[in-house]
């Protein structure tokens, strides 16, 4: 290399550098990230306590489902997905979804399948061996998100997450496209629980690691105005083995919790919060709450109560069960339980609060079926009332 | 459209490479246009030919999408130097990539899988620390003449193209593949040296007064 050479790269690499630094600062006069925080109102008190439930996958003889989630549609419409096959990791495992039309009356449409191992290889344009998590959300813009984790080789911690998009209400949706979230080999990132939206557009999305670490991580997604592609990136909310799914409830605009199923010897939920919209999480604490490495999820209800879904047990997914916290999480109040029979699964809750105030719960029944419970809160308030007697 | 492109790159370089080894079985000259031109059209047609209803390139891509810019211009300079008997990278080149991909995986990977509470990963999703450390390492590599210097200028011209799946800086540095190469490299040079050093030690000893 001689002296101009050398000049002239030099002054390359000061260009190239350029580029992503202008990008960068073309974010800092930005409005600094908040949460776009859906304060639910108290319930009127003349909406009597109601709870009632329904199975959403009507096909038992499938072998199993798994991992369910839920979301409204802007027509007040709902829309679920969860994965099912002969067996867990099996290859012939699908993410299915299923629309239930607004209205009191209406029940859920017919199970179709959405992403296969088939579909899934062919938008990624490599292999995939299997198909599992998948999470279903709505954004401002009225469009249909799916995260959803597939495998190219191994077990679960040989997940990678890809996303896609639907304009019509699940009918049709976008090619897939991977998201790289990890370094080495873009594996062991998995999805669960509800992503919070984010004001201007975008989610934090909890996610996790799971391979020679356990942790909770958040992905932060979004599109352009009116851009297909999907732009994001990822933090680190914890280290070491213990705490995976988190479930984040916003309680302001930059205050938000976090709820963690255990992978430690403690057996007991985590909790951390956050005060920087999620930039940040100090390592999280047991709660009293007891956890058998089940998934578990948190809804945020009228005057700053926390809803908590989870398996109330250091061993089993027996029961379903149902808490609530007036101080953001730090005490808990059982009070109610959803379902209770020794031997059988009950797990993977997934809760929304739809427009109209009612609180939809789905949840595995017994790995055959995707469950739907609705309630509003009054019942909550009914169930607190029963239990404090 | 480019990224995917490019997707064919790394393994139609590797499929090449392979074809000189080859070719190198039965001939002492590897080189020369005809040759190259073609393993070329030959290597080209194997990294696109439909295996199980996916070019043989995207199964390589199903392992890894990412395999990072400095990986890829190491093959290109093997294939190259197989092709016109010119080397790209010379002693001094090869020595600092090596020593670049070692410290570069051992920084990140451990940290990423989970060692600790820091994430290394988070520094390349966006202009940080990682983007400005990467220019002075160039700009030194650049004046002290270390061709290697050109390598890493080729990743950030990578990442502003997106040439790589990944939005994330440091996939474009550096690979798995890229980095236990790197160790294996600097481990033989490191066995190889102290094998010397003990035998010139020997020789000494030996040396009547």
């Amino acid at each position: 290399m001689n002296r101009r050479t050398v000049i002239v790269l030099s002054l390359a690499t000061f260009l190239l550098h350029a580029w992503p630094m202008l990008r960068w600062l073309s974010t800092l006069d930005q409005e600094p990230v908040t949460f776009a925080v859906y304060s639910p109102s108290a319930p009127a008190d003349k909406d009597p306590p109601h709870m009632a439930g329904e199975f959403i996958s009507h096909d038992p003889g499938l072998g199993m489902v798994h991992v369910g989630s839920i979301c409204e549609m802007s027509d007040g419409g709902l829309v679920a997905c969860w994965y099912g096959g002969t067996r867990e990791g099996a290859r012939d495992t699908a993410i299915y979804l299923a629309v239930r039309a607004p209205g009191e009356s209406m029940s859920w449409g017919k199970p179709r399948v959405i992403v296969s191992r088939e579909s899934a290889s062919k938008e990624l344009h490599r292999f995939v061996k299997k198909v599992g998590n998948s999470v279903i959300f709505g954004d401002s813009e009225d469009r249909l998100w799916l995260i959803y984790v597939t495998i190219t080789v191994g077990g679960w911690s040989g997940s990678s997450l890809n996303a896609k998009i639907s304009h019509d209400g699940g009918i049709t949706w976008t090619a897939s496209q991977r998201l790289t979230l990890s370094p080495f080999l873009n594996v062991s990132e998995l999805v669960r629980n509800n992503p919070l939206p984010l004001r201007g557009g975008g989610f934090l999305i909890p996610i996790y690691h799971e391979c020679l670490g356990k942790f909770p991580e958040t992905l932060w997604i979004r599109t352009g105005q009116g851009d297909q592609r999907i732009t994001f990136r990822k933090t680190r909310m914890a280290g070491g083995r213990s705490f995976i799914q988190p479930s984040v409830v916003a309680c302001g605009p930059h205050v938000a919790k976090a709820f963690y199923r255990s992978c430690s010897d403690d057996k007991l939920i985590g909790m951390a919060a956050t005060g920087d919209t999620g930039a940040t999480w100090p390592e999280p604490q047991n709660l009293e709450l007891p956890n058998p490495d089940s998934a578990l999820n948190a809804l945020l209800l009228s005057k700053g109560r926390i809803l908590l879904a989870f398996n109330d047990s250091k061993q089993a997914r027996a029961n379903l069960r149902l808490a609530i916290s007036y101080d953001s999480g730090a005490n808990w109040r059982r009070i109610a339980e959803i379902e209770n029979t020794p031997g059988q699964e009950f797990s993977y809750p997934y809760m929304i609060r739809s427009l109209d105030g009612r609180i939809h719960l789905v949840y595995t029944w017994r790995r055959k079926r995707i469950k739907h419970v609705v309630f509003n809160e009054n019942w909550i308030n009914a169930q607190i009332e029963k239990a404090s007697k | 459209m480019i990224t995917f492109a490019f997707s064919f790159f790394f393994p139609f370089l590797l499929v090449m490479v392979a074809g000189q080894s080859i070719v190198g079985l039965f001939r002492k000259n590897v080189g020369g246009w005809r040759t190259t031109l073609g393993l070329g059209f030959l290597s080209a047609l194997i990294v696109v030919i439909p295996l199980g209803g996916l070019p043989l390139a995207r199964w390589l891509i199903s392992i890894n999408a990412n395999f990072s810019i400095s990986l890829t211009a190491l093959v290109f300079g093997k294939v190259w130097e197989n092709a016109a008997g010119i080397r790209l990278l010379d002693r001094k080149a090869f020595l600092s990539s090596s020593i670049f991909g070692l410290t570069a995986g051992l920084a990140l990977y451990p940290m990423a899988l989970g060692l600790g509470r820091l994430d290394p990963y988070e520094f390349g999703w966006s202009f940080s620390w990682l983007f400005v450390l990467l220019m002075v390492i160039i700009v030194i590599l650049l004046f002290t003449k270390n061709r290697f210097g050109i390598v890493l200028v080729a990743c950030i011209l990578g990442y502003d193209l997106q040439l790589l799946e990944s939005p994330n800086l440091w996939d474009y540095l550096v690979d798995p593949f890229f980095a236990l190469i790197s160790g294996v490299i600097l481990g033989g040079w490191l066995i190889r040296g102290v094998r010397s050093m003990r035998n010139h030690g020997h020789s000494e000893c030996r040396t009547p007064l």
